[in-house]
């Protein structure tokens, strides 16, 4: 079986947000959507303080809470082990996302059809032909770039790290590099004590 | 032709102008409902970070209500108290249209109505929806069985089904509670959430129900003893003192340990839900069972009314700020999930919580719309089956 992890190293992160932006381009999410995104904070008192970044998205836990109490089996697992919705069949009931405990999921609150990302701009036609991706009424998130994977590539947040803080691979195979730095650089995921067993781990993180 | 005449007589206990009115409110509420189909829920004040807003509030609040008369009803058989079965019909009837509100505010707020019927060819069998969906839906044949039982006089139906409707109602409960309190990454996640809300919907559910049976006796329409209000007053009382015991309970956990959810209580008792929390504690649970506890008191209607109403509106509180508190204060403990931006300005006005949520008006219509229908469904309901002979 494959699965689909990721290992974002938070020691060398420099919080620039590209991944966010490339999760943008990628996905065209609607405006204030964010699958991918950069939560920063501080850390100490002056003038010991430093700044700290988290880069942040769906954790694409094995047991997670949103697959769990999602009525209709919008919220599932696919065939990588990641965690996907299915627009089709999702009501709106937001239940997934009061489950979540990594704040991961979005609701699309209007129709990015007749909603132009810049208000007073006029809609592209870029942004017309993408918004079918983001039915209105539904939760979405990160879906570990489940096109690009199926092509070989990597996730477009995992390309772009430019201080290649990310890694992307399998985590059923103890030989990939994703699992060997795992292992070399002692990560860990976010949470692990609420039991949801992320298929995303951390280097680095101080507690 | 007779039964025409039966029927508009029966409608016709209720001044012709309250169904004119409550029919525009029903009207404009629909519009609303429109409106935000149309527009998407980017036409109320909810967000990410507060995804749930009034109508959930109502949800539990209405849930809550629905207990008390099918809890007195199916008690009445149950326990054989000869004295409940005379207020059985209002009762049940109260229930029902409740139940129907409960389940209408889940429909207005669901983001995607035209897939509800994927809970229903692909359920999700673990999920606590799925549950409420079941159990609401077999509460609701047993209300509609119930009336049309106690209507025809078929004792021994009524006497079965109450031996089911009774733990079906707990269940009901319970289930409203699971929603929020299998959450793990919420205040909501506690075992004693179940009990709270079986015991505050018992509490607001019996307030609503005296409420009612006081109203309709006045309008000559039902029959109701003095001494049943006095036992029903005092069950209420008891209710009353468990609710805030549990509730107690629940928060001396919370607080104690300093830490962990220490950030909610203190949202609670100082930050933006403190209003509804004092409220609650001070005029739905103390004022009520000081006045409630003497026995003298459970005789007098006017007392036993504000009670009542006070009760009410403090479980709507409780509704209110065990929904909103769980927004503001997202998790257990201080979290790099949770942006500054969201704990910023977040204080108690008029309009809402600051940043967090404040109602828009379609919101609040869509509110009111719902509430207007229950009530011209209570009113229908009541008239045509109401026999005035009854009366003292």
């Amino acid at each position: 079986m494959t699965h689909y992890g990721m290992l974002i190293d938070v020691g060398t992160c420099a919080g620039c947000n590209a991944c966010t932006m490339a999760c943008k381009y990628q996905n065209a999410t609607p405006h204030g959507t964010y699958w991918c995104k950069v939560l920063s904070g501080e850390r100490g008192t002056y003038p010991n303080a430093v700044q700290t970044v988290l880069p942040m998205s769906c954790q694409h836990c094995s047991n997670a809470p949103c697959v769990r109490v999602c009525p209709t089996g919008a919220s599932h697992y696919d065939e990588n082990g990641n965690v996907q919705v299915d627009y089709g069949k999702c009501i709106g009931c937001r239940m997934c996302m009061g489950a979540c405990p990594y704040d991961a999921r979005s609701f699309n609150w209007f129709d990015s059809a007749e909603h132009p990302y810049y208000e007073g701009f006029e809609q592209t036609p870029y942004e017309q032909m993408r918004a079918a991706e983001h039915p209105v009424g539904v939760v979405e998130k990160c879906v570990m770039c489940h096109g690009r994977t199926e092509e070989g590539k990597e996730p477009a947040c995992v390309q772009t790290c430019i201080t290649k803080s990310r890694w992307f691979g399998d985590l059923d195979d103890p030989t990939s590099e994703l699992c060997k730095k795992i292992e070399e650089m002692g990560a860990r995921p976010l949470k692990p004590e609420l039991g949801t067993k992320p298929s995303v781990y951390y280097a680095g993180l101080v507690d | 032709m007779k039964t025409i005449a039966k029927t508009a007589s029966g409608l016709r206990r209720y001044p012709l102008w309250l169904y004119a009115v409550l029919a525009v409110i029903t009207l404009v509420g629909i519009g609303a409902w429109v409106y935000q189909l149309m527009n998407g829920h980017h036409v109320t004040d909810m967000s990410n970070a507060t995804y749930w807003g009034i109508n959930i509030t109502m949800f539990m609040f209405f849930v809550g209500l629905s207990a008390g008369g099918l809890i007195v009803a199916s008690s009445a058989h149950v326990f054989n108290i000869e004295s409940f079965k005379k207020v059985a019909l209002p009762a049940v009837i109260t229930s029902t249209v409740c139940i129907c509100l409960a389940a209408g505010y889940i429909l207005v707020d669901l983001g995607s109505i035209e897939r509800i019927f994927q809970m229903i060819i692909t359920p999700n069998l673990v999920s606590p929806l799925v549950w409420d969906m079941t159990v609401i839906a077999l509460y609701l044949v047993i209300n509609i069985l119930d009336i049309v039982w106690i209507v025809k006089g078929d004792e021994r139906k009524v006497a079965v089904l109450s031996r089911v409707a009774l733990p079906v109602a707990v269940l009901v409960h319970s289930v409203t509670a699971w929603i929020f309190s299998l959450q793990i990454g919420h205040m909501w996640y506690s075992a004693i959430m179940a009990p709270i809300f079986v015991v505050s919907a018992l509490d607001s559910g019996m307030a609503l129900l005296l409420l009612v049976l006081i109203a309709l006796k006045a309008r000559g329409m039902f029959s109701f003893s003095d001494a049943l209000m006095k036992s029903l007053a005092g069950l209420l009382a008891v209710f009353v003192a468990i609710d805030a015991y549990l509730i107690g309970c629940e928060l001396l956990t919370m607080a104690y340990p300093g830490g962990h959810e220490a950030a909610a209580f203190t949202v609670l008792t100082t930050g933006a839900t403190a209003p509804f929390f004092w409220f609650e504690v001070i005029g739905g649970l103390a004022i009520p069972f000081l006045i409630l506890v003497f026995s003298g008191n459970r005789g007098n209607k006017v007392l036993v009314a504000v009670s009542s109403v006070l009760i009410v509106l403090g479980v709507l509180c409780k509704r209110i700020w065990l929904l909103f508190t769980a927004f503001i204060s997202p998790y257990a403990e201080p979290s790099p999930m949770v942006p500054d931006y969201q704990m910023a300005q977040c204080t108690f006005s008029p309009t809402g919580f600051g940043a967090f949520y404040a109602p828009t008006p379609p919101e609040y219509l869509i509110l009111f719309g719902v509430i207007a229908l229950g009530a011209l469904g209570f009113m229908v309901l009541t008239g045509l089956l109401s026999k005035p002979k009854d009366s003292e």
